[in-house]
């Protein structure tokens, strides 16, 4: 009996017994629940509210959102600076690190690993005072490029973790290959290991441009001047700026152009990501 | 590497911490000044009145670029005042509007960092706190040499004044006042023109909206919103000649007669279902709303809302002072003020615009014209406010209300998690108001005799 | 650099690479040592001698006072009242985000068609960040705009709206749906990879022997996704017990502080009360608990692995 005549009903004990209609009924729902909100959410933002004039279809939520304080633009490019320096510099940084773990072997590595793991055990409220007073002294606040550097530490024990795991499954052969031909290892890593681990490498670069994106706190207490705040930050302002009431509608749409540039990257990075997560996650 | 597991591990990407505050209320909560409710002259300690003043300190009108951080609650207000002085100065201020959720986290992070913006406006209740602190620079003198010195928000200047130095002038006045919706008064056959003055008229008025069906609702009131309870609820305390609070803001006054007196109240409104069940569960976020829609007779609110509720046909509103039970007025003088930052090395040009936004022409043209509350005790009857009976009724109220002064008025009173909303809401909502008061009035004191 | 243990041309079995020594490692580890001990180690011995310190907000002496901030701690009503709170919600979404996780996994697992569509619909509401998630559950609950209660009342499902965030029950369980929602695609595709990794000789194997079903997944498939079901684990227990965003964003810790967590009662600390010394001895305090309670389930999970 062949593998694959058997048909996918018997692969997997539980799920198994589930006739077609069942599954589809079933996993339908679900998908349904999980997106709803997101629908409701992206039709609540171009629909006029309740008790604000007739039903009907609106821009008036973006408007306002345009319109805001320095302007949409100024806030979607200053989150743009920041998520390019978290982007790059993660890149730059969990590559060459996640081959360093992977491959080398050098005083300290097990601790500078457990630090970096350690970063998940604190939460950002607690060392934005502190950081904030270090990096005053070298005049780091109110920059972007230095909230996006803020970003790249606490991204980074997802993005060491992912790129040295991605490192660990390309096996050995291929660099001591390229080695022995007269590679250095910088030449290995740049010729041979990236494509490999570009999977892991694209991973990276989605959650480090979702942390960079969605960022709220280190942002507000990080940059001073109002020019220079992010989007999480202008939305908020928005949203609660005037006391007694919170304005739905601005809501709505902020969430909307927070979520869409999140999603599309997603889709885009979807194929190339999800085999990442393959690859550098978990092996049984 | 062998085993895929090192040590513990979670995925930052959704979890970016994202301090979104929806609690503290900062609605105006009023800073209790000690005792009296008559005001006095401006700067507390300084006599050096400005008679035949040889100049007013002015500040320096140089080019010099100005930092200023406002809450986002007077956002429309300073943004005026801001734009008006860039267009007619060589000084020009950068002004960012701060969420006012957030407003403390970002003044704390910034004062650790030691770089507070030349211009720092604030709560008026957390003006002993910055006070306090050191987080402003001494204007005393600056202060007494205007020649209206004498005339600026008094309650806001007691705020701001600690050991007999005086940090901030008034930026923004919001005052509390009852607002009651006239075209349900004459559905009910109350007289518009005469709104309740006492807690037992409040009580009936609110009784007869509540009567006249189903859909409607006597009062809503933030029962889950400490800031806006103190904003609200202290005037009618005070108006009775009770107070909240000891001189230096040390100990809770709460359950002195007066206090429990009105919280019983409540109590009853709340039970006989004149205020309206939903009422429990606002945070404050959206306590406009129900007003807004016409169905609600009365609503204690701040006088900003005048501007920012919309008049319709099921809706318009009425304003007047808040009940108390035996008729005396008060209010709660709420708002911002503004100092100059002690790391600022810009004082001289920051204070040319403190002293610029107090001056009769800024307050009347740019404020009163656009029907803000003047920061002036003397401007109160301008020809702008004259038009609207309503405004006119805000302004005289600067004078009559009171401005709670404690240096740790926030933490223990406005916070969501602090000892004053535990101790409102099972008064509000509980069985035994007085009870209530016992138990949880001793928990204010304690927060208020920390650090 | 010289190199060993080349594969043999004989095609005997390579032996164990070793990792290269040499100061040409830690080159390469450098970029990560710097943002680790620069913007991490720094900040948090900072933090950790603020809490050995009275630590004025702005200006002043910084007196020692140790242990004062760490005394303070038991008397700290709110963040003892955390303490409770926080471990009930982990276990709570533990449960939770590790079953529907679970389940969403074997479902995309099967490769019918349309699979792709539901694996990326569960995995979705994980891009979304989790302030934009926050505030997006915050409209759906509300009493003004949300469309639960007139759609549950339409149905006939309900006849009072429900306050989804007005009891301390509701709260929670709100709470609870907002984060099952956010986070259950992600750890779908960790069992998922897990589940993959399984080869499917086993299965048959099992089958022959006559296992049914659920024998199959208690005794073949669940012991070789430990290291999968461990790494969620991990990653489920950190984040519970660090909460924070969701419930400041959803309740404020209400109704009556009854959604505080201990972060949160930091929070209030650094804040609220601008006591920067007690906030931080509250932090160390938490990541010294955090380490260990991850050191022990890693030692709990690891020794059963096969």
């Amino acid at each position: 009996m062949t593998a694959m005549s058997s048909s996918a009903a018997e692969r997997r004990g539980i799920v198994r017994g589930l006739g077609s209609a069942t599954y589809l009924a079933i996993s339908g729902l679900i998908a349904i629940a999980f997106v709803l909100p997101l629908v409701w959410t992206a039709v609540s933002s171009v629909a006029v509210g309740p008790g604000e004039g007739a039903p009907g279809i609106t821009l008036e939520h973006y408007q306002r959102l345009m319109s805001f304080g320095a302007g949409l633009p100024t806030y979607l490019a200053n989150t743009l600076v920041v998520v390019a320096v978290t982007v790059l510099s993660s890149v730059v940084v969990s590559v060459l690190g996640g081959y360093a773990f992977s491959r080398f072997k050098f005083p300290g590595k097990q601790v500078l690993f457990a630090a970096t793991l350690a970063i998940l055990m604190v939460p950002h409220a607690t060392i934005l005072i502190p950081l904030y007073v270090l990096l005053g002294a070298v005049k780091l606040t109110n920059s972007l490029v230095g909230l996006g550097l803020v970003m790249v530490m606490f991204q980074l024990p997802f993005s060491i973790f992912m790129m040295r795991n991605s490192f660990d499954a390309v096996p050995r052969q291929l660099e001591e290959a390229a080695l022995v031909d007269g590679c250095t290892s910088f030449g290995a890593l740049t010729r041979v290991l990236l494509p490999a681990v570009m999977p892991g490498i694209v991973t990276v670069v989605l959650f480090a441009f979702l942390t960079g994106w969605n960022e709220f706190i280190s942002a507000l207490i990080l940059l001073n001047d109002g020019a220079n705040y992010t989007l999480p930050v202008a939305l908020v302002s928005l949203v609660q700026g005037d006391w007694g009431q919170v304005d739905f509608g601005a809501l709505q749409a902020g969430v909307v152009v927070s979520a869409v540039p999140c999603l599309l990257l997603f889709f885009v990075l979807q194929r190339a990501y999800m085999s990442g997560f393959t690859t550098g996650a978990i092996k049984g | 590497m062998g085993s895929s597991l090192g040590a513990s591990r979670r995925l930052g990407a959704g979890l970016a911490a994202v301090a979104l505050v929806m609690a503290a209320c900062s609605g105006g909560a009023a800073t209790a000044q000690p005792a009296t409710a008559a005001p006095t002259i401006a700067p507390a300690a300084t006599s050096a009145a400005s008679t035949a003043a040889p100049s007013a300190n002015l500040g320096v009108d140089d080019g010099t670029t100005v930092t200023m951080w406002t809450r986002s609650v007077t956002a429309v207000q300073t943004q005026a005042l801001v734009d008006a002085y860039n267009a007619s100065h060589k000084n020009k201020v950068q002004l960012t509007v701060v969420p006012f959720a957030d407003y403390l986290q970002k003044v704390g992070a910034a004062a650790g960092g030691n770089q507070l913006p030349d211009l720092l406006g604030g709560n008026v209740i957390d003006a002993p706190n910055y006070a306090s602190r050191g987080l402003w620079q001494d204007l005393t003198s600056r202060i007494a040499s205007l020649p209206f010195a004498a005339s600026l928000a008094p309650s806001h200047i007691q705020a701001a004044t600690y050991n007999g130095k005086v940090y901030a002038v008034p930026h923004v006045m919001d005052v509390s006042a009852l607002y009651y919706n006239t075209v349900l008064f004459q559905k009910a056959g109350l007289d518009p023109a005469n709104p309740p003055k006492t807690l037992a008229d409040l009580k009936a008025a609110a009784d007869k909206i509540k009567a006249l069906g189903a859909d409607y609702g006597g009062m809503y009131f933030p029962g889950n919103c400490a800031g806006c309870m103190v904003f609200t609820v202290f005037p009618s305390v005070w108006g009775a000649g009770g107070k909240v609070l000891n001189t230096d803001g040390t100990v809770s006054t709460s359950d002195s007669t007066e206090s429990v007196t009105v919280l019983d109240f409540y109590n009853k409104l709340f039970t006989s279902g004149s205020m309206m069940a939903s009422s429990k569960n606002e945070n404050g976020t959206t306590q406009n709303n129900a007003f807004a829609t016409g169905k609600v007779g009365f609503a204690l609110l701040g006088s900003k809302a005048l501007g920012t509720i919309k008049e319709t046909a099921d809706l318009k509103m009425g304003v007047a002072p808040i009940p108390s039970s035996n008729g005396g007025v008060s209010t709660f003088v709420g708002g911002d003020v503004m100092g100059v930052s002690s790391s600022s090395t810009h004082a001289d040009a920051a204070w040319n615009f403190l002293a610029w936004s107090m001056t009769d022409q800024v307050q009347l043209d740019i404020f009163a014209k656009a029907l803000f509350i003047p920061v002036r005790t003397d401007l109160a009857e301008n020809q702008y406010a004259k038009n609207d009976a309503r405004l006119v009724t805000f302004n005289k109220l600067v004078a009559q209300g009171q401005t709670p002064y404690s240096k740790n008025f926030f933490q223990c009173f406005n916070d969501a998690n602090g000892p004053y909303l535990s101790m409102m809401r099972a008064a509000f909502f509980g069985t035994d108001a007085a009870a209530a008061v016992q138990t949880g009035n001793p928990k204010i004191t304690t927060c208020l005799a920390g650090s | 650099m010289t190199l060993s243990d080349l594969p043999s041309s004989t095609g005997r079995p390579a032996r164990r690479w070793r990792d290269r020594p040499g100061i040409i490692g830690w080159l390469y580890a450098a970029p990560t040592a710097a943002v680790v001990v620069l913007l991490f180690v720094l900040p948090v011995a900072l933090a950790v001698w603020m809490s050995l310190n009275k630590w004025p907000l702005i200006g002043g002496p910084h007196t020692l006072n140790f242990p004062d901030n760490y005394a303070h701690i038991p008397s700290d009503e709110l963040f003892l009242q955390g303490i409770g709170f926080t471990v009930t919600y982990t276990v709570l979404i533990v449960f939770l985000l590790v079953i529907v996780a679970m389940v969403l996994a074997l479902i995309v697992e099967q490769p019918r068609r349309g699979v792709g569509i539901l694996r990326t619909a569960y995995f979705v509401p994980a891009v979304v960040g989790l302030t934009s998630s926050a505030l997006l559950f915050y409209g759906l609950y509300s009493a003004s705009i949300g469309p639960i209660n007139p759609l549950l009342q339409a149905l006939g499902i309900i006849k009072e709206p429900v306050d989804w965030l007005g009891t301390p029950t509701n709260a929670l369980i709100s709470t609870l749906i907002l984060m099952t929602w956010r986070f259950a695609g992600f750890y779908m595709l960790i069992l998922l990879t897990g589940l993959q990794a399984i080869p499917r000789d086993i299965y048959e194997a099992a089958r022959i022997d006559g296992g049914g079903p659920f024998q199959i997944f208690r005794y073949v498939t669940l012991p070789l996704l430990r290291p999968s079901l461990a790494l969620c684990f991990v990653m489920i227990v950190t984040g519970g017990l660090l909460a924070f965003e969701q419930f400041y964003v959803l309740t404020s810790g209400g109704p009556d502080n009854s959604t505080v967590t201990m972060v949160m009662a930091m929070f209030r600390q650094a804040f609220s009360l601008f006591d920067l010394g007690r906030a931080s001895a509250i932090a160390v305090v938490m990541l010294i608990a955090l380490v260990a309670v991850n050191a022990l389930q890693l030692s709990v999970l690891r020794r059963q692995d096969p």
